[in-house]
């Protein structure tokens, strides 16, 4: 940042972000099924993409730095990814000394 | 008999290149490790309520939607007045850094009162699981496990936030002497991706709280 980004670019990113707090807020008052969430998920997720790019200015970032951005992203899905695969396709056995209440 | 050389220079220029990208990439190494920590508690999250969804739709209306939306607004102004301080520390406009970092440890202190007002609330109506859990309408396990992730996830981002707080307010009563300022100009810079961070945190947080059931 050798000349630094110029503030309107700050106040627009700002404006998104509030435009889409509002935008999500007002989005899960109607039933929409699975997709509230979805919905709610998507808008944080561009919310996250707006204040890593113009706030941690990963948008002028090295190379070197972005790969550490998406390596944590990586390895976030690498948990999700595994264990979600585990919890998918495991049948609970109980054990013969489980509880009769399942517990 | 020649002196060897000292293999450190007596001083090393203050203001490189590279010495900002290795302290950004430091930083961003540290929250590389803070995403999973705080990953493995949106795991459980995710395991809880894909086993009781309707469940947590309960929890969820149990929770202050307004409180915590406002909360979300408070934070995401606090990271423009902290991106604005990192800006024009490196645009050199120190007295506008000193009122912007102050901005932004107000806006976290405000956050942080109002999670409290919140946690006052849910004492009172019985919902803080092992302390004081009262509630006994349906689906009571998974109304308790949506508290207990919940004091779990905001507790621990309520503690980042107060260090937060804490580092950007000393940063603001260490910016009035300028005898160093190209050094704290990018420890201002890695405390923004840190403060950055927790706000993406809670970005995520605030769907999966509040937002789960408000149609009903």
């Amino acid at each position: 940042m050798n000349s630094p980004p110029p503030v309107r670019v700050y106040l627009f990113t700002w404006l998104a972000l509030m435009a889409l707090l509002a935008a999500t807020f007002t989005a899960a008052h109607f039933r929409l099924g699975a997709a509230n969430a979805a919905v709610g998920l998507a808008i944080a997720a561009a919310k996250v993409a707006l204040v890593g790019l113009f706030f941690m200015h990963l948008r002028r970032a090295s190379a070197l730095i972005a790969i550490f951005a998406v390596g944590a992203l990586f390895w976030i899905a690498i948990l999700f990814g595994l264990s979600g695969a585990d919890y998918a396709t495991r049948q609970v056995s109980p054990a013969p000394w489980t509880a009769p209440d399942g517990h | 008999m020649s002196a060897a050389p000292s293999p450190v220079p007596a001083a090393i220029p203050a203001d490189i290149p590279w010495r900002r990208e290795t302290d950004s990439l430091g930083m961003w190494i540290f929250l590389a490790t803070e995403a999973m920590f705080f990953g493995v508690l949106f795991l459980a999250y995710a395991h809880a309520r894909i086993a009781d969804p309707a469940g947590f739709g309960v929890a969820s209306r149990l929770t202050h939607a307004w409180l915590g939306t406002t909360n979300t607004a408070i934070l995401l102004t606090s990271s423009l007045t902290m991106a604005l301080a990192v800006r024009n520390g490196w645009a050199g406009r120190r007295r506008s850094v000193i009122a912007l970092l102050w901005a932004t440890a107000a806006l976290g202190a405000a956050f942080i009162a109002v999670k409290g007002v919140e946690y006052a609330l849910e004492w009172r109506d019985g919902l803080v699981p092992v302390l004081r859990f009262t509630y006994a309408g349906s689906h009571a396990q998974a109304v308790e496990r949506f508290f207990f992730l919940y004091f779990a996830m905001t507790g621990v981002h309520a503690v980042h936030l107060s260090i937060g707080v804490a580092l950007v307010a000393w940063l603001a009563v260490r910016d009035r002497d300028p005898s160093h300022p190209v050094r704290r100009r990018e420890t201002a810079e890695c405390l923004g991706l840190y403060w950055h961070f927790v706000d993406a945190v809670w970005i995520f947080l605030y769907p999966l709280i509040y937002l789960v059931e408000l149609w009903r």
